[in-house]
């Protein structure tokens, strides 16, 4: 008797507690974006040199959806794998560069813990920058929460026909959730989800656990719910693996899709599967059949390792081609990532900040680009 | 307040029955608040909260060393009982023993063995002085109590009763705190439960008459109001009562079968253990039968806070784990409880430093979102102050203690310089010498125990101010953003910490301002009211 009353006093005030969660929240909320607020008014608004004064010629395209959906110039940007304290180290890069990034990449998979939910600072911090963000959204399905999700299969079991279950709405609420903060964003967002999705060996969400056509439909559901949520600030690129071929079979449909992406990243000879392989070589055909979707192409990570070749002359031989040789490439996102350890065994160093051979020649090379091209 | 409080003080109380529908009620309260516990901890130890593994077990086992004690008072509380009275009987030879040393004031002797010679049990009061001072023979002579001179004996008091044992022969002895000033009707409340012959002491509430004085008197006398009422009951009811200082009762054959009272700073919990640990029952009854004194200025608080808290260590790390197996389940858990309160010092030390640490290193001990822990924690305490109101009915005096007893939890907070330097103390086992705690307040000067306060509010402010020119100057415009949560967040947590220490020091200040009065001479022994219900 006893046992059941104070249960039931426990349950009651859980559940009016998960009432006056939402006031609650949006008290605290507030106190955080006050406090932010108050930074920005009195600390970042008064600071003499700000970033984003740089970025002024890309005020244009930061509110204008179209533009950014078919640029005349070539957006560059760059990924940084110690971002989650600062941006200091894209600046530094920049910096090295000579230019001003107008686009940020970050990556961030799907999941129920706290790094999982939408980078919500990190959009912020890229937008107060002057920025804008371009977020590789990785629908890894192992980290949701069975007591939240209680449709999900064994976590053991979930990658087989993944996509298929993110089509027929099990993810619903923890898509729902990021696209409503996307939404609130207000500022353009490039998304890029599940990338690589026609490469057999390499992410859970490749064709060794889903058909093409479940890729298809989980892409359409997804944005399906972006769109229902209001979320139309976000610019869909979807991003196929070169290597791997199939595009047309993976293809969302051009009402899905705002950008073409492709990686074109040189291992060098660091693995017995890989080889000094040139940017055209890494392209290859791809490039033609790629931009037969007539959407703009971001190279979305651009890079190579030190290892079996010459890495500045590969830098020259890519960017110097770019303009005639590839012609919708509106994009060119540096891939600085200091210890990466996702594809070999061995930790890659992709960091060109301290190659002054390389940033030399990439700086050369940028300059020479025709003024169409240059902001 | 100044004393229209102190007339309502001079009647006899008792905590009020214990109904089988409160104790219902009670347990409904209980089981609720630990479903809570157990829905918080599901939220709490997820894999998700981990940062560092080292700092989040350590958070983690700072923290729930709190929550657990909390369910262990929640558990107490169940078994709250209050003993039946029973009428002593003629004839039973009874010894008051008081205690004097150098320095207390003699007029408080005055007004304390006049209220013993009223005291309407037939019995013989003993001043054990070693003052040598020959004013206090003639006072103890003047009041009908028998003076003894015990100088140089070893211990605090224990020493002296010890001693004083070897040259009485009554059965029963009542061991009186000088400064409380006992009611006439108080040995009628205690003898009674002797004719159970295995009990071996009988506690009864420690109440006081000058909490009015001052903010500190008023907050240590609130930290004491539940535990001399219901959780001293439940003690009794899990058969675990304690002995307490003032105001026990013993059976001499007891006091004799372990050798004497305990000697240490914690004399009276050891006593209380070895008795237990000797098979000797306790009787805990929830009556105000005298009132005594309460510190009044901060330092000397703090003074006793250190005293207690190294002798009550004492007693965990040597006199514990010696009587473990002759202690019975609750008691092993009782006196386990009893015995680790006081490592409140380090865990309070632990989240003032907490912040610092962040500031500092920019490491967080946990990756836990502040206002989710908010919101899943309220829970826990909107039941745990729910509990703690319920249980005030049965607090002795509850018209004068009945309260969210603010002014305590500020003070314990703040003590956490004393509670920590106890624990040292403990810990190397070094000796601090026994200070009687004073009897007036200590007044006009700063004392050092706030020191390490202004060091933690100086510190805070020092952090706020480096911390707005970091971020308005220093921090790359690319990182403002990133740290403005987690820095403010802790800034308000240290804030919380910075304003407990900060009621601390405003104590101390408040205490260089008392007026030095003798409590004593406002007490009027004819109007002390022993009637039940008058």
């Amino acid at each position: 008797m006893a046992v059941i009353l104070g249960l039931l006093i426990v349950i009651v005030i859980v559940f009016a507690g998960d009432q006056t969660r939402g006031p609650l929240e949006n008290f605290f909320a507030s106190v955080g974006t006050t406090v932010k607020k108050v930074e920005h008014h009195f600390i970042l608004q008064k600071r003499e040199k700000k970033r984003a004064d740089k970025l002024t010629w890309f005020s244009a395209y930061r509110n204008n959806m179209d533009s950014l959906r078919n640029p005349s110039v070539i957006l560059l940007g760059s990924y940084d794998n110690a971002t989650t304290e600062s941006f200091e180290p894209i600046i530094n890069l920049e910096d090295s560069l000579h230019t001003t990034f107008p686009l940020i990449h970050l990556f961030t998979a799907w999941g129920s813990k706290t790094e999982e939910e939408f980078p919500q600072l990190q959009v912020e911090t890229i937008l107060e920058l002057g920025s804008l963000p371009v977020i590789t959204w990785e629908p890894w399905l192992v980290d949701f929460d069975e007591e939240a999700y209680p449709r999900l299969r064994p976590v053991n079991e979930r990658d087989k026909g993944g996509l298929a279950d993110i089509a027929k709405g099990n993810y619903d609420p923890y898509i729902i959730e990021w696209a409503g903060k996307a939404a609130r964003i207000k500022k353009p967002l490039f998304l890029r989800v599940g990338h690589e999705m026609n490469d057999p060996y390499r992410y859970p969400w490749g064709p060794q656990n889903n058909s093409p056509r479940d890729f298809i439909n989980a892409w359409r559901h997804i944005h399906q719910l972006f769109d229902s949520v209001g979320a139309s600030n976000v610019i869909w690129i979807w991003s196929p693996h070169p290597a791997y071929g199939y595009f047309d079979a993976f293809y969302p449909g051009d009402e899905y899709v705002d950008w073409v992406g492709i990686p074109a990243l040189n291992y060098g000879t660091v693995a017995n599967w890989s080889q000094w392989w040139s940017f055209a070589e890494i392209l290859g055909n791809n490039y033609n059949l790629l931009a037969s979707f007539g959407k703009p192409v971001m190279i979305t990570e651009f890079g190579s390792l030190a290892v079996g070749g010459n890495r500045p002359e590969w830098f020259v031989d890519a960017l110097s081609g770019i303009a005639q040789r590839y012609p919708r490439v509106k994009s060119v996102v540096f891939f600085h990532f200091s210890s990466d350890n996702t594809t070999t065994q061995q930790t890659l160093n992709w960091y060109i900040i301290d190659d002054a051979a390389t940033t030399q020649a990439i700086i050369q090379q940028i300059s020479r680009w025709p003024d169409v091209l240059k902001p | 307040m100044g004393k229209n409080g102190n007339k309502d003080l001079w009647r006899f109380r008792e905590a009020k029955r214990v109904r089988n529908r409160d104790k219902f009620i009670l347990l409904v309260l209980v089981i609720a608040a630990m479903a809570s516990v157990l829905y918080f901890a599901d939220w709490w130890f997820r894999e998700k909260h981990i940062n560092t593994l080292w700092f989040f077990i350590l958070l983690s086992l700072f923290f729930w060393y709190g929550l657990v004690r909390l369910i262990f008072i929640w558990i107490n509380y169940l078994h709250i009982r209050k003993p039946e009275p029973v009428e002593p009987g003629q004839c039973l030879s009874v010894a008051i023993f008081t205690t004097s040393s150098p320095g207390e004031p003699l007029e408080m002797f005055e007004k304390t063995l006049a209220a013993c010679r009223d005291i309407t049990y037939p019995h013989t009061t003993y001043l054990l002085d070693d003052t040598q001072d020959p004013r206090f023979r003639e006072v103890a002579e003047r009041y009908g109590a028998v003076w003894l001179e015990l100088v140089g004996l070893p211990g605090a008091k224990a020493g002296k009763v010890n001693r004083a044992l070897q040259l009485t022969h009554e059965e029963f002895i009542l061991i009186l705190d000088p400064d409380h000033i006992p009611f006439p009707n108080f040995l009628d409340h205690t003898l009674g439960f002797f004719r159970d012959e295995k009990v071996g002491f009988v506690q009864v509430s420690q109440a006081y008459y000058n909490q009015y004085r001052s903010f500190t008197a008023k907050g240590a006398a609130e930290q004491t109001y539940t535990f001399y009422g219901p959780t001293q009951m439940g003690l009794h009811g899990l058969g675990g009562a304690v002995a307490i200082g003032a105001n026990c009762t013993f059976r001499r054959k007891a006091l004799e079968s372990i050798g004497g009272h305990g000697i240490g700073l914690a004399e009276d919990l050891i006593t209380s253990i070895r008795l237990h640990a000797a098979g000797w029952k306790s009787v805990f009854n929830p009556v105000i039968v005298s009132r005594g004194l309460v510190p009044e200025d901060f330092g000397s608080f703090c003074k006793q806070q250190l005293k207690w808290s190294r002798g009550v260590f004492e007693v965990t790390f040597v006199e514990f784990p010696k009587l473990f197996w002759k202690l019975t389940g609750w008691q092993k858990l009782s006196y386990f409880m009893i015995g680790t309160y006081y490592l409140v010092g380090v865990t309070s030390l632990f989240f003032v430093l907490v912040p610092f640490l962040f500031f500092l290193t920019g490491i967080l001990p946990a990756s836990m979102s502040f206002v989710e822990f908010l919101i899943n924690g309220s829970v826990v305490a909107i039941l745990a102050v729910g509990i703690y109101l319920y249980v005030q009915r049965w607090l002795v005096h509850p018209s004068t203690e009945r309260g969210l007893h603010w002014r305590g939890m500020v003070l314990k907070f703040a003590s956490w310089p004393v509670f920590f330097l106890g624990f040292l103390l403990g810990v190397v086992n070094a000796e601090i010498p026994y200070i009687p705690t004073a009897k007036k307040a200590v007044s006009g000067y700063f004392t050092p125990f706030a020191r390490p306060l202004i060091a933690q509010v100086l510190l805070f402010a020092l952090a706020v101010v480096v911390i707005m020119i970091k971020r308005r100057y220093y921090i790359p415009e690319s990182e403002l953003i990133l740290s403005a949560e987690k820095t403010w967040a802790m800034v308000g947590f240290a804030l919380i910490a910075c304003l407990m220490s900060l009621g601390g020091i405003i104590a101390a200040w408040l205490g260089k301002y008392i007026q030095v009065e003798s409590p004593w001479d406002q007490v009027d022994l004819t109007t002390i009211n022993t009637n039940k219900n008058g």
